[in-house]
């Protein structure tokens, strides 16, 4: 993909990025329409500074910050954050287009993960990073986004089970 | 293949849901306005007064700058130190020190002379072991 701020054809980098940024965004914001919003801001601050679409660990890194930005910037939700983010663990599911009881079985035992887990699973099957940039992404080594990854299918494995 | 690729695989087939096609139209109207802005950015002309001459202020600082170098090293500049390593010629002295050496009055001589006789009787009057002065060269001739 080119970058967005020459390519005049944005609506494909965008349509293609669009809902794995939204599953991402989702595990922090309660609501689509929030997650809606910080894509939005995301998308267009990351094409304002003529970053490459390539660098896909920055977009991912924007998205997150405004995200948790987004979580702090409301009083009232900031009052709750402790509540909130402990609801998000459990509470909030990423938004999937399930075709049976098997899928949603699934969504809901990724929705159980632990949040550090959960992320890194998103970007990996979902969003397509490599474990370089999921480590560029939240701050920490390629081995340890790699054995989150690990812990997270073994914990969907176990906790999984196929209707 | 390692041992969660089935898992993988299921994974993968779940699908993040769309985004709403309103969405597209906000991202679209925000890049517009962006750009917008840019272009407004580009055209606003600034006064020229509020424009900084960045090569005369980097003189002006410069030349600053040197002064207080200069400043600063006068000041920590050491004083001027007489040497006080011996000399093999003495220091020379002062012209009022070397005409009060000579002028050091060690006594005087008292004459008298008797106008009868012509005779003058003269007599040194001082203390008793004090060199007599020597008479200098103006009263040798003299006499």
């Amino acid at each position: 993909m080119d970058n967005v701020a020459t390519h005049e054809d944005w609506k494909v980098c965008f349509s293609s990025l669009a809902p794995g940024l939204l599953l991402f965004a989702r595990q922090w914001l309660r609501s689509s329409a929030d997650a809606e919003d910080v894509v939005q801001e995301a998308f267009v601050r990351f094409w304002r500074r003529n970053h490459n679409i390539e660098n896909r660990a920055l977009l991912y890194a924007t998205v997150r910050s405004i995200a948790l930005d987004f979580l702090r910037r409301d009083n009232r939700r900031a009052r709750r954050e402790s509540d909130v983010v402990a609801e998000i663990e459990h509470s909030v599911q990423p938004k999937f287009t399930t075709e049976d009881e098997t899928q949603r079985a699934l969504a809901a035992a990724v929705d159980h993960l632990p949040g550090e887990q959960r992320e890194v699973v998103v970007m990996k099957i979902w969003n397509e990073l490599t474990f370089a940039e999921i480590g560029s992404v939240l701050g920490i080594s390629q081995n340890t986004a790699a054995s989150r990854y690990r812990y997270a299918l073994g914990a969907l494995r176990k906790n999984f089970t196929p209707q | 293949m390692n041992d969660f690729s089935e898992l993988e695989n299921q994974l993968r087939k779940l699908r993040p849901a769309p985004p709403s096609p309103e969405l597209f139209s906000r991202v679209e109207r925000a890049l517009v306005d962006v750009a917008d802005e840019n272009k407004s950015a580009d055209n606003v002309v600034r006064p020229d007064r509020f424009r900084v001459n960045w090569v005369s202020l980097g003189l002006g600082l410069a030349a600053a700058a040197v002064l207080l170098i200069v400043a600063h090293i006068e000041s920590n500049r050491p004083a001027k130190k007489i040497p006080t390593v011996a000399s093999l010629t003495p220091a020379p002295r002062d012209k009022a020190s070397a005409i009060n050496d000579q002028l050091v009055p060690a006594g005087f001589t008292s004459c008298l002379q008797h106008a009868g006789r012509g005779l003058a009787v003269c007599q040194w009057r001082g203390p008793a072991n004090a060199p007599r002065a020597l008479p200098n060269a103006r009263d040798v001739a003299m006499a």
